[in-house]
């Protein structure tokens, strides 16, 4: 068995992937910064220093304090507290993590839907491809935005708000997710188009294949490398629609502040001194979305042939 | 520049108008308020908002002045003729702005529709008639003596009779009074106030022209055109003032007093305040609330002191009672008593140690830091093991949830109409009664006879000494049955670009006297 796992380590370090890497310092810089913030992130319960969805934790007597290092900080709070006294640090980190879940959870969900829908529409062609392009054109046609707001304030006017405090991540990524999933189907469907008049795949058609089996163990493995690139941009959009819909109110509750209710929690105060409680999150999620955006840049430039640099 | 060059020109061309008045230019300023009128009827809520709308559309019979003292405004004079009835003179050659004179019958329309109209029948219900004597002459009568009739006549203001009698193209009474419906008087309006309405979008904005034949040709006012827009973002309405976009905003929140009192072009006024925000546990929907150990555990674990000192950034009096200081009721002895320990022995005797799941409602744009209050609260609350269900929601909509106890917990503020103790009693811990308008804003559903019987008499006391007893007692025995919590009275704030002279025209009910507004 070791000897497997030892030349599939020396296979990846022989190849392509890992070479350019190597020589991409952007690209070094950026899996670091995003390993240690996802590592920090789900370590949240024991780095950081309160929880802060413990409303029994806060205290409004150590609210707006600033971040260490300012006049009138308290070395108990290194990041400041917000206008309700929680500990920025913690909030924080826990946000992170909420940001995180969301932004993988809404791109396993959207991948699904995608690839199984782009394979089926590809692949069959006809009227399931009509149908099924048909419908994502349409949802296109909304913006993601506009399809969450409307579907989070059905479902927060009909659970109330402590029950949507409780489901409020799982329904976010279903939202963001469902959202979408045209994003991801429409690109496999398009590798899918030039795959399927390959050989290899009239060759499995005449060993006698079934055609699920031709779509997902013949055809889609071939087209896994786009789907990896946009998969890794969609993860950054997922974190900002979920950002965007917190700062409208509509996301994560006051009561479990994500890194987008945090920065809108901090609006009120950003001009009034307190500009910490809104700038602080705010850095730590363009930085988020930042060290993925150009990870995904990486792979894409890794993974398109076309764009072989010298 | 512009606007600058037809206003120069507009008050050239009048000043050369034989019949021009000096005050008489084209000033038009833009306001920015956290909210606009939710509706136009002036008898359909009873609220600051409406109040205020009040003021810019209508008249009332008489006004308060900055001094606390009364100014005659639609009533020239009165005389109180015996311990029961106050004889009033109207002013001659008021006109509204239908263009129908103001009579007395117009009086006693406005009065009859009070008394039917939900929130204001228990102000108006110590008096028994309104006599009309002539066409500019009237008695208001009280059952019993009543130290407060001048008070009360600061809300009457008088509406178009004429305009507000017959039915509408529906089919419905004119006069009704709907609340929250589409009633005929929430649409169209007509006083005799300065300002008359010409546009309205509501969450827009409400535009105001003044009303060419306005009767107080001595008023200084100089503003010929306003425009209303409510802000609900506290950081975006002072960052509007400050870049120019309006020139009067209300409220200022805490967190900006430093940053406009630094801008050389704007003025701030801040005024104590008589206004008390608390919240309201409602007995009927939560059965724990009904045991006062529990209502007392709460009380104990809200801190006023840290409300006070850091969302509103000391910009409030933390309140352990209703009556603020100088009000006949306030007993000085009663004190915040925040200690979360003792709250948490009192949860377990009343044997909830383990605590319980609550809702709570508060609006977001019509208090100062309502919201950020309310979760505050929330936090302290889940201390002694009690899990809130917050919704925050804009006061256009929170007044219907109010109206219908749609939450356990409910934050509202008052300020005494009267400004006399019992106003509050009758409004906010009074038993619940439809019919007299008792208790319309209790969302506790608190109800104590006892205490009640107590309120009646002050009601009815004419020797001062013996009033204020009575009511402190009241304040006491509230705060010992912990029939409320209340958190503090709001201290007020306003500001304006420096041409824009509000400081004359504003007062510690939060009435800005906007006809009387000069624009320099």
């Amino acid at each position: 068995m070791s000897a497997v796992t030892a030349s599939r380590w020396e296979r990846f370090r022989d190849s392509y992937l890992w070479y350019s890497f190597r020589r991409d310092k952007v690209a070094i810089v950026s899996l670091v910064v995003f390993v240690a913030m996802v590592a920090a992130a789900f370590l949240a319960p024991v780095l950081a220093p309160t929880d802060p969805y413990d409303l029994a934790q806060i205290d409004i007597m150590n609210s707006e304090l600033p971040p260490a290092g300012l006049a009138g900080s308290d070395p108990a709070f290194p990041l400041g507290t917000d206008a309700q006294g929680r500990d920025l640090m913690s909030t924080i980190l826990y946000g992170t993590r909420v940001s995180l879940l969301i932004g993988f959870g809404a791109v396993v969900l959207q991948s699904l839907l995608g690839i199984l829908f782009g394979l089926l529409a590809g692949y069959l062609g006809g009227r399931v491809d009509a149908i099924l392009m048909r419908i994502a054109d349409v949802q296109l046609s909304f913006s993601t935005l506009m399809v969450a707001i409307i579907v989070g304030a059905i479902f927060k006017a009909s659970f109330g708000n402590l029950m949507f405090g409780e489901i409020a991540i799982y329904l976010l990524i279903l939202i963001i997710g469902i959202a979408e999933w045209p994003q991801i189907a429409r690109t496999v469907r398009a590798s899918v188009l030039a795959e399927k008049k390959k050989e290899y795949v009239d060759a499995a058609k005449v060993m006698g294949f079934g055609t699920p089996r031709i779509m997902f163990r013949h055809i889609l493995p071939n087209t896994l490398s786009p789907i990896f690139v946009i998969a890794t941009v969609q993860i950054a959009n997922a974190i900002i629609s979920e950002a965007a819909l917190s700062f409208l109110g509509l996301g994560m509750p006051e009561t479990q502040p994500s890194l987008g209710s945090l920065i809108k929690s901090g609006f009120d105060y950003i001009q009034s001194g307190s500009w910490w409680i809104t700038l602080i999150p705010g850095l730590v999620l363009v930085v988020l979305v930042l060290v993925i955006n150009l990870l995904g840049d990486w792979l894409r430039d890794v993974l398109n042939p076309r764009l072989y640099k010298g | 520049m512009k606007k600058l060059m037809t206003a120069v020109l507009g008050s050239v061309a009048l000043a050369a108008a034989p019949m021009a008045v000096s005050a008489e230019t084209t000033h038009e300023i833009k306001l920015a308020y956290d909210a606009d009128p939710v509706t136009l009827d002036i008898h359909e809520q009873l609220s600051g908002g409406m109040l205020q709308l009040s003021h810019m559309a209508f008249d009332p019979l008489i006004r308060w002045t900055q001094e606390f003292e009364f100014e005659p405004r639609l009533a020239e004079s009165w005389e109180r003729v015996d311990d029961r009835t106050m004889r009033f003179t109207l002013r001659d050659g008021v006109q509204f702005h239908s263009g129908n004179e103001l009579t007395t019958e117009d009086v006693k329309f406005t009065f009859d529709r009070l008394k039917v109209s939900p929130d204001y029948k228990a102000i108006f219900r110590p008096f028994s008639e309104l006599r009309v004597i002539d066409e500019h002459t009237f008695e208001l009568v009280t059952d019993e003596p009543y130290p407060l009739v001048l008070n009360a006549a600061t809300y009457i203001f008088p509406l178009d009779s004429e305009f507000y009698t017959g039915e509408d193209a529906n089919g419905n009474d004119k006069a009704a009074v709907i609340k929250h419906g589409n009633s005929f008087a929430s649409r169209n309006m007509s006083g005799t106030g300065p300002y008359q309405v010409v546009e309205r979008q509501q969450g827009v904005k409400v535009v105001f022209e003044r009303f060419d034949n306005y009767w107080d040709s001595e008023s200084p006012g100089n503003v010929d055109r306003v425009v209303l827009t409510p802000i609900k973002e506290n950081n975006t309405r002072v960052s509007a003032l400050l870049s120019g976009g309006v020139d009067f905003i209300a409220p200022v929140p805490p967190t900006d007093l430093e940053r406009i009192r630094r801008d050389s072009n704007t003025d701030l006024v801040t005024m104590s305040g008589t206004r008390i925000i608390l919240f309201h546990l409602n007995q009927s929907r939560v059965e724990a609330f009904q045991d006062p150990r529990v209502r007392q555990a709460i009380a104990y674990a809200i801190n006023q002191e840290g409300i006070a000192a850091r969302i509103m950034k000391g910009f409030a009096t933390p309140a352990a009672q209703m009556s603020p200081e100088g009000y006949q009721g306030h007993n000085p002895s009663l004190q915040p008593r925040y200690d979360v320990e003792r709250a948490k022995e009192l949860m377990a005797e009343a044997g909830y140690e383990d605590g319980f799941t609550v809702t709570m409602m508060s609006p977001n744009n019509r208090y100062v830091n309502d919201d950020k209050i309310a979760q505050a609260a929330a936090a302290m609350l889940a201390r002694i093991n009690i899990k809130v269900d917050l919704k925050t929601l804009p006061k256009a909509q929170y007044w219907p949830e109010y109206d219908a106890r749609a939450a356990d917990i409910m934050l509202i503020g008052w300020h005494a109409d009267t400004e006399d103790s019992a106003n509050f009693f009758e409004f906010l811990t009074m038993c619940p009664d439809a019919d007299s308008g008792r208790g319309q804003y209790n969302a506790g559903n608190y109800c104590n006879e006892e205490i009640d019987a107590l309120v009646e008499q002050a009601n009815v006391e004419t020797d001062l000494d013996k009033r204020t007893a009575l009511l402190q007692e009241v304040e006491q025995r509230l705060y010992d049955d912990a029939a409320f919590v209340p958190l503090h009275w709001q201290d007020l704030a306003w500001a304006a670009r420096k041409n824009v002279r509000i400081e004359p025209i504003l007062n510690v009910m939060n009435f800005p006297y906007l006809g009387d507004l000069v624009v320099e």
